[in-house]
């Protein structure tokens, strides 16, 4: 048995978001990307509804990919969802993540509860990488980016 | 009724491959990219028997630094009738060589060359995060600030959704690798010649784990080109014995390349729609195909390839590359042959369209023993991009 599948070998957990690496500049985000990213400075989990047929989507764009509406609503969301799809990067490809020692981290694709297909790209904390699973329930958390304070990111954590 | 547009071939068999050629592969080519670009198209016109000077026609990958102008001045093109650019790098394999026998059937130029040169070794490494510390707005402001900088880690999100859903494990993708090495083996070109072992890719380094380092294709440096022209002309030339037509070509493309990650089936390749397109074209199906080249970037899209295109249901392609026996050069469906990008050289996909054409032309360093080849696959998909054409013997 390789060590990558010994199971009792555990990786340790992420308790928070990556350092060092690119993150939004808020000033020069397009209105239709800015309210992400407003939402989530107030701790809040707003997604783009479409105001005329009532879609969410993500990623964020100017018109509706459904009905072609341009109207939408920043509509704030439960942050309940599951882990769709994860990875875990073990190898570091960004000098930050080299420099500060940051590997193992996972990268996770999380489906929310409110639309079929609605999924946001997260990290999962709390939980070493060699136990997250597809379909694992989570919640989410905010956190401000330690290089950028104005920038909260939404993570998620293992549901109770 | 009305015909479907998208089943219409309009360049069957109007376009014949009349040379190939590349440098050599490494991992420090030493000289400039529109060197590289210009000794390619070189020895792909010495192999078809023709002059620089007489190619009309080009075909370029967007993301090549060589614009038109610079091969014209390098070559010393006289009348330069024809060219365009294919988006992107990989997503561009196998469809520059459609686009190039689009022209060649329209009768936009009489000889079109198609190229990818590129020091993605010693010079951009397209594996590595390459960021800016701000985004000023796009699909990267969703995704990096949680990690995601790489083709790998946007990728492996699928390769882990496909694990889940088809109950393919990494064991499937080793044999890929085992495979394609073993085929590299045999290939003086191959950068990685060295046969591997399925203990060899389960204990290689996990990079981004479903990926193991055997599963992810090389960086190096090093240019192709691939020349057409029409079938008459091919007649007269260098390799008339052997006409190597283009049968038909299909393209497809979905959401951006982080956005792909948000559709609905992200275990199912866009080309699903382009095998659609490309056998209605040519009125065959996999079973027509002697050989398979699929892009390899990661081993998990033979999976992918052999289910989008037909050749096992879904689900069932884990079973098919199971010990590697049906995907060898001397198996039921011969695969990337060359080696592929995973152990030949990594060339965003042209060097795939060229094995083709070795194939049929009997010249392959892993020739099929006892078995004509007649027709060969080329696709790639790189998830959201997919494109494919049909090199069928004359």
């Amino acid at each position: 048995m390789t060590q990558q599948q010994d199971q009792t070998i555990k990786s340790r957990p992420m308790t928070g978001p990556l350092e060092g690496i690119p993150l939004p500049d808020l000033d020069r985000l397009p209105d239709y990307e800015r309210g992400f990213w407003e939402a989530t400075h107030n701790n809040e989990l707003r997604i783009q509804k479409c105001s005329a047929c009532e879609m969410f989507r993500h990623l964020p764009t100017p018109m509706c990919p459904h009905c072609h509406s341009l109207e939408y609503l920043w509509t704030r969301v439960s942050g309940k969802g599951v882990v769709y799809s994860f990875v875990v990067v073990r190898n570091p490809v960004h000098p930050a993540i080299r420099e500060k020692d940051q590997v193992p981290y996972n990268i996770s694709l999380i489906e929310l509860e409110e639309q079929e297909g609605l999924r946001v790209c997260s990290n999962v904390l709390n939980i070493a990488p060699e136990d997250i699973y597809v379909n694992m329930p989570v919640q989410v958390t905010f956190m401000p980016t330690v290089d950028e304070p104005n920038v909260v990111l939404p993570l998620f954590v293992p549901s109770k | 009724m009305t015909t479907n547009s998208a089943d219409v071939n309009g360049i069957r068999d109007k376009a014949a491959i009349i040379g190939i050629g590349e440098t050599e592969f490494s991992f420090d080519s030493g000289r400039s990219e529109l060197q590289l670009a210009s000794e390619a198209i070189k020895a792909a016109c010495d192999d078809a028997g023709i002059s620089p000077h007489d190619i009309d026609g080009l075909v370029r990958y967007e993301m090549d630094t060589n614009l038109e102008t610079m091969v014209v001045q390098s070559l010393g093109i006289k009348n330069l009738r024809h060219w365009e650019s294919v988006s992107y790098g990989g997503g561009a394999g196998n469809a520059v060589v459609g686009h190039a026998a689009a022209a060649i059937s329209a009768g936009y130029c009489n000889y079109v060359v198609c190229f990818r040169a590129a020091n993605l070794r010693s010079q951009l490494r397209l594996g590595q995060a390459r960021n800016p510390s701000r985004i000023a707005g796009g699909q990267g402001v969703f995704a990096a600030p949680f990690g995601s900088m790489a083709p790998a880690h946007q990728f492996s999100l699928f390769v882990r959704r496909y694990m889940h859903e088809y109950g393919a494990t990494s064991e499937h993708f080793g044999w890929v690798a085992v495979t394609l090495r073993e085929h590299a083996s045999r290939n003086p070109r191959a950068l990685r010649r060295t046969p591997i072992t399925l203990d060899d890719h389960q204990n290689s380094r996990m990079v981004v784990d479903p990926l193991h380092l055997l599963d992810i294709c090389q960086e190096n440096d090093g240019a192709a080109a691939i020349v057409m022209t029409t079938p008459d002309r091919a007649k007269n030339l260098r390799h008339a014995d052997t006409l190597t037509l283009v049968e038909a070509a299909a393209q497809g493309s979905g959401p951006l390349n982080e956005g792909v990650i948000y559709r609905p089936d992200i275990a199912m390749s866009e080309s699903v729609n382009t095998a659609r397109d490309l056998w209605a074209r040519a009125n065959l199906g996999p079973k027509d195909m002697d050989a398979l080249m699929f892009y390899d970037h990661f081993t998990p899209f033979c999976l992918f390839n052999l289910e989008a295109y037909g050749f096992v249901p879904f689900g069932e392609a884990k079973d098919f590359v199971q010990g590697g026996h049906n995907i060898r050069f001397d198996g039921m469906l011969p695969t990337n042959t060359h080696g592929g990008n995973h152990s030949e050289a990594y060339i965003h996909g042209l060097t795939h369209t060229q094995e083709a054409v070795r194939l049929i032309r009997g010249t392959s360093t892993a020739q099929p023993p006892n078995k004509t080849i007649n027709r060969v696959l080329s696709c790639s998909s790189v998830a959201q991009l997919s494109a494919a054409v049909i090199i069928r013997r004359g």
